[in-house]
């Protein structure tokens, strides 16, 4: 597409490749950079308010359905700790990537039920996610490599924090084009895929009630793990969405009822907070990758060139397997 | 692009050419549209063509049925080196087609590909999810032209699109060359230009035509043409079909607890 293309795939790469290349040091910098989580980067706050579920006041598509199109990108970090979301993946090699502030100083953890912010899990599956995560640097074997960093769709709810995403409503569907897979999310009522369908971005139902989104999410192949810390699900997990957007169309809040009962303890929820871009946003190569598009008239007008991940990972195979070669 | 008064001989006589087929009149009332008038293609569509195998037309082999092939006049126009390159691709079809590796398939090979993809709608775009792989193409009918700056990266192209009555017609450029035309190792290069024409011949049914030129590989434009039925079977939806993970997906997930 246009020239600023290249490094925005090429950054996409690092992050996605960080285990290997040792790439991911530069974002890991990058998001610590002065005063550490919430101040820079990627990284844009350290808290965020409470949206309530309630009436939708704002535009409304023909359907009826609230009008949420655009871009939108997770306000606090991306999927290096799924706990401690500005703390950079424990065990990082490069000091640099360790954040310099306290915990109190940084972001909350997604687990925003229970209120320590911990997974419930049980003991024999705390002991796999540690193992995960002490084996994340340096993966000696195939399946201590997040499966991310071989551009597979980063599932659910980890798509969530992956880059910046796009949202088309059509009547009937809300789809999601996530930076590494989309989602189809039927709400028209019919009924889920027969069980023994196992996905890797799972089987979506929805419906609105006022200004909520809720999803009902099953078919998960839990393939896809939560962030690089090494949270997990296994596929009879149960994922309720309830994605709250406020009526001035700015902001929506993530908020995911997680159900396993082979792997937590009880039902944990997961809150990601998440904001608008649009024209009047400076595309940043990680939120927002949009390319200006060429409009007769001139007028400023950004559209997200094709998504498909090339980079870095050329011996893991996925979509489009080798960089493409430059003229 | 210089070949644009040949292109444009060439696509006002596929269109004269396919008047020939159905009741326009009567098609024309029934067929669905948008508000703004303009036909609506969104649902689920799949060619029942053998279109994949072979463009070109060929007996049964052991790796495709027999068929006549859509290509118009039957023969590719390669130049003499392309034409080398098309016949070692032929007899390294097995292993070196990019579908075995479920990468993307490329415009137009997505669209005649044997599984579904889903067309999804609004006035400012035409959305296409292709089942394999998961792919997503954005075909912009907002008025908006091609990038001025083009660098051969996309694997789908880029795709602009404008009315002519009530059919669709996209310019598509800006390839990489890591995607075939079929199985049987028919290919472009980054030069690839495709102009495609979709139109209802009714509410169930599209007439999709491509015109490809490309220079570096055909001494002139060529034509394709395909019918796609709509997937009418009642909640029948896509299934994603990430067949790129099948290299690594028995590594995932943690197994659960005995």
């Amino acid at each position: 597409m246009s020239h600023t293309i290249l490094p925005t795939v090429l950054r996409s790469a690092l992050l996605a490749a960080g285990v290997a290349a040792g790439a991911d040091s530069a974002i890991a910098q990058d998001a610590t950079a002065p005063g550490g989580g919430g101040g820079g980067g990627i990284q844009r706050e350290r808290s965020f308010p409470a949206i309530a579920s309630g009436k939708w006041t704002g535009k409304r598509l023909r359907d009826g359905q609230p009008d949420i199109q655009g871009q939108w990108s997770n306000t606090i970090a991306n999927h290096n700790n799924w706990t401690d979301p500005q703390g950079g993946v424990p065990g990082d090699p490069n000091p640099r990537a360790i954040p310099k502030t306290s915990r109190a100083e940084r972001a909350p953890s997604r687990v925003s039920d229970p209120p320590d912010g911990q997974v419930p899990f049980q003991p024999w599956a705390r002991a796999v996610q540690q193992d995960l995560l002490a084996n994340f640097h340096n993966p000696t074997r195939p399946e201590y490599v997040e499966p991310l960093a071989r551009c597979a769709p980063a599932g659910v709810p980890k798509s969530f924090t992956w880059h910046g995403f796009e949202i088309r409503q059509y009547p009937g569907i809300v789809l999601i084009l996530f930076n590494s897979g989309s989602r189809l999310i039927y709400i028209d009522g019919r009924p889920h895929l027969p069980e023994s369908i196992k996905l890797w971005n799972a089987d979506s139902r929805g419906h609105w009630e006022g200004n909520t989104l809720i999803v009902d999410v099953t078919n998960n192949n839990a393939k896809a793990r939560f962030a690089r810390t090494g949270e997990f699900a296994s596929d009879k997990v149960h994922i309720e969405e309830r994605y709250v957007f406020d009526n001035g169309g700015q902001r929506f809040n993530y908020v995911a009822t997680i159900t396993d009962p082979t792997v937590y303890t009880r039902s944990w929820t997961a809150t990601i907070p998440v904001r608008r871009y649009t024209e009047k946003d400076e595309p940043d190569g990680w939120h927002y990758e949009v390319e200006v598009a060429n409009t007769k008239d001139g007028h400023l007008q950004h559209e997200h060139p094709e998504r498909i991940c090339v980079e870095n990972n050329g011996p893991f195979g996925q979509v489009a397997v080798a960089p493409p070669k430059k003229k | 692009m210089q070949h644009r008064s040949v292109l444009s001989g060439l696509v006002a006589s596929i269109a004269f050419a396919s008047l020939a087929v159905g009741s326009q009149a009567l098609a024309k009332e029934k067929i669905p549209r948008l508000p703004n008038g303009k036909p609506d293609f969104s649902g689920i569509w799949q060619t029942t063509s053998a279109a994949d195998y072979d463009l070109e037309p060929h007996s049964t082999r052991s790796d495709a049925p027999p068929s006549a092939g859509i290509v118009e006049g039957g023969v590719i126009p390669y130049l003499p080196a392309a034409l080398e390159q098309k016949k070692r691709n032929f007899a390294a079809r097995e292993t070196e087609d990019p579908r075995l590796k479920c990468w993307t398939l490329g415009t137009p090979r997505g669209i005649y590909y044997p599984e579904p993809f889903q067309v999804l709608q609004r006035e400012t775009d035409v959305t296409i999810v292709f089942q394999f792989g998961y792919s997503v193409r954005t075909l912009w009918t907002n008025d908006t032209l091609h990038p001025k700056v083009t660098d051969n990266e996309l694997y789908l192209g880029d795709s602009r699109g404008h009315w002519e009555g009530d059919t669709l017609v996209v310019d598509v450029t800006d390839f990489n060359e890591d995607t075939w035309l079929d199985r049987a190792g028919n290919f472009h290069s980054p030069k690839l230009h495709v102009i495609e024409k979709w139109r209802f011949l009714d509410e169930n049914t599209i007439d999709y035509q491509a015109t490809l030129e490309d220079p570096n590989v055909f001494s002139r434009p060529w034509n394709i043409g395909v019918i796609l039925h709509r997937h009418r079977e009642k909640n029948f939806q896509l299934i994603e079909n990430y067949c790129y993970t099948r290299d690594f997906d028995q590594y995932y997930p943690v197994p659960a607890k005995e």
